[in-house]
């Protein structure tokens, strides 16, 4: 079963449905992300996914135990930042709210965690200044810190790169990247779709409430856009190459998946001239913008 | 559990509310005791330091205390649900029930931090005037500060204690009460001024003396009279138990 199994989910204030039916699960190691407009749905299915808010419908498994049933026992599995920029005691250190998150999770040998955790978010300058005094995307770094702190099998993150400079967003996609790699089963909503689909397994289009689509992307099998003298020759050639998977001309590029060298080497012994050799990232704001324009 | 309701009474402490109710009351007795009104407003020339603290339970528990309670139980979780630290907390696996009634406890705690805090400031407050035995009475005795006779300083400070005490559980309703309110709105303002209104609705009541008696509200002079507390202090402690599982009830499901 997945970490996190997401079953006919909806939420109704008054009359009114604000989510419907909505139902995805992450598989360890994945990363799924949730795009949509404001207002689509994004945050309610955050809150509703960490327990914070009650579903009027549907049910959120962590692990197999219903987070709305179950209570604190399915929270020891999950790590969430659900407001940005995150919110701590403002009069405490970066440090000391750590300290007290720490002792709320029954974390063990918490001092050495604590450190190596701002460590990696690289807030160790700033660990015992109170964070009062924290700029916005300190806040936002520390939230994915205590998000992180007691190793989570599921981690949820609501917009998790709002409010940081470049470096930090980057830093933000580099984690979740490694934290999927270890397995983690990561929920993230975000706007940021190109730099997501880099690494995100799947994409959930929200709009109006409802899963309008569910994108699966292929990460871990990148596609490539190649530019040559004879392009037509160039994607026969290389559709008999064993190595290369999917090759197909489009436009005037040849898109395939598989070894890059192994296909600029063919080429090069058939005295094909190679222009242009660049990953092909599925355009996943384009489609974004269709589905979404089409809810 | 006991490092967990600390850790909430250390938070109180940070709560703007709870440190300007703390001043308030430690100040109102300084103020009172030098007040020039004292002899027209309540026939009293002060003989003894030990009728100090009863000028500050007689100012301040008809409108200030209440108020300041309300107000700093309404805020042990709307501060929280402002400052957004309600969220981080209960994304920790922390049950709602135990968060809760840390926080209960904690609102309980406050009225009598409060008038520890305004006896400090009485005690200060009634040096001047000495601490010795005296002939009079506190004003939280039998015959009010006239007294019955000769009063020993044991005795003054016993009974000061036991209707300073009487006064605190007395307010642990309407702390009670904010909490339950603060449950509901989310929001000290409204939750304080629920708690007040309340109160005040309460008193109104009294065009309705057959249900006078089943009232908290008839029940806040309570410390003036501890031969007859005895039946008020059970209906007040059902009050308060009663606000304080409605709140627990409340937030069990309350999304956040």
């Amino acid at each position: 079963m997945s970490p996190l199994l997401v079953r006919d989910l909806g939420k109704r204030y008054g009359r009114r449905w604000v989510l419907s039916r909505v139902a995805f699960e992450v598989a360890g190691g994945e990363v799924y992300a949730l795009a949509g407009p404001n207002g689509s749905g994004k945050t309610t299915v955050i809150r509703l996914v960490t327990g914070l808010a009650f579903p009027s419908q549907g049910q959120v498994l962590l692990l197999g135990e219903n987070v709305h049933e179950s209570g604190w026992r399915a929270r020891r599995h999950l790590g969430a930042v659900v407001e940005a920029p995150a919110a701590f005691y403002p009069y405490l250190t970066g440090r000391e709210n750590l300290e007290r998150l720490a002792w709320m999770s029954g974390l063990e040998n918490a001092a050495a965690r604590i450190r190596e955790v701002l460590a990696r978010l690289e807030l160790l300058a700033v660990a015992d200044q109170r964070t009062g005094g924290y700029s916005l995307g300190q806040r936002q770094r520390l939230g994915i810190a205590a998000a992180i702190l007691a190793d989570p099998q599921v981690l949820v993150l609501d917009e998790p790169t709002s409010g940081l400079d470049p470096e930090g967003i980057q830093k933000v996609h580099e984690l979740l990247a490694e934290e999927a790699a270890r397995g983690v089963a990561v929920l993230v909503s975000t706007h940021h779709l190109r730099e997501i689909s880099a690494y995100a397994s799947k994409v959930g289009i929200l709009g109006g409430g409802r899963l309008v689509d569910e994108v699966v992307l292929s990460p871990e099998r990148p596609r490539y856009r190649l530019i040559a003298g004879d392009p037509e020759r160039a994607a026969a050639l290389l559709k008999t190459v064993p190595e290369l998977r999917e090759v197909r001309l489009q436009g005037q590029a040849v898109l395939f998946e598989g070894p890059p060298e192994r296909a600029v080497f063919v080429l090069a012994e058939a005295h094909i001239p190679v222009l242009e050799l660049t990953r092909d990232y599925f355009d996943l704001h384009a489609y974004y913008r269709e589905r979404v324009n089409r809810a | 559990m006991l490092r967990f309701y600390l850790w909430e009474i250390g938070k109180l402490f940070h709560l703007k509310s709870v440190r300007v109710g703390l001043v308030a009351a430690f100040l109102l007795p300084v103020i009172w005791s030098l007040a020039p009104g004292l002899k027209q407003v309540y026939g009293l020339v002060l003989v003894s330091g030990w009728q100090v603290p009863a000028l500050s339970l007689l100012a301040g528990m008809e409108f200030l205390f209440p108020f300041l309670v309300a107000m700093a139980a309404a805020e042990v979780l709307g501060a929280e649900v402002t400052m957004g630290t309600l969220q981080l907390v209960l994304l920790r696996p922390i049950s709602r029930t135990r968060l809760m009634t840390v926080k209960v406890l904690a609102a309980l705690s406050f009225p009598f931090l409060l008038l520890l805090a305004s006896l400090l400031g009485a005690l200060l407050a009634g040096l001047p005037h000495g601490f010795g035995g005296f002939y009079g009475g506190t004003g939280l005795g039998p015959e009010g500060f006239a007294g019955l006779g000769f009063l020993s300083a044991g005795a003054a400070f016993s009974e000061i204690l036991r209707a300073y005490l009487l006064a605190a559980v007395t307010l642990l309703p309407i702390a009670a009460l904010a909490v339950l309110y603060a449950a509901l709105f989310f929001s000290t303002t409204a939750s304080a001024l629920a708690a007040l209104a309340t109160v005040l609705l309460m008193r109104m009541l009294v065009v309705f003396p057959a249900i006078q008696p089943l009232l908290l509200t008839h029940y806040l002079d309570l410390y003036l009279h501890p031969g007859a507390a005895a039946p008020g202090l059970w209906l007040l402690l059902i009050y308060t138990l009663g606000f304080s599982v409605l709140a627990l009830l409340i937030f069990e499901k309350k999304d956040v």
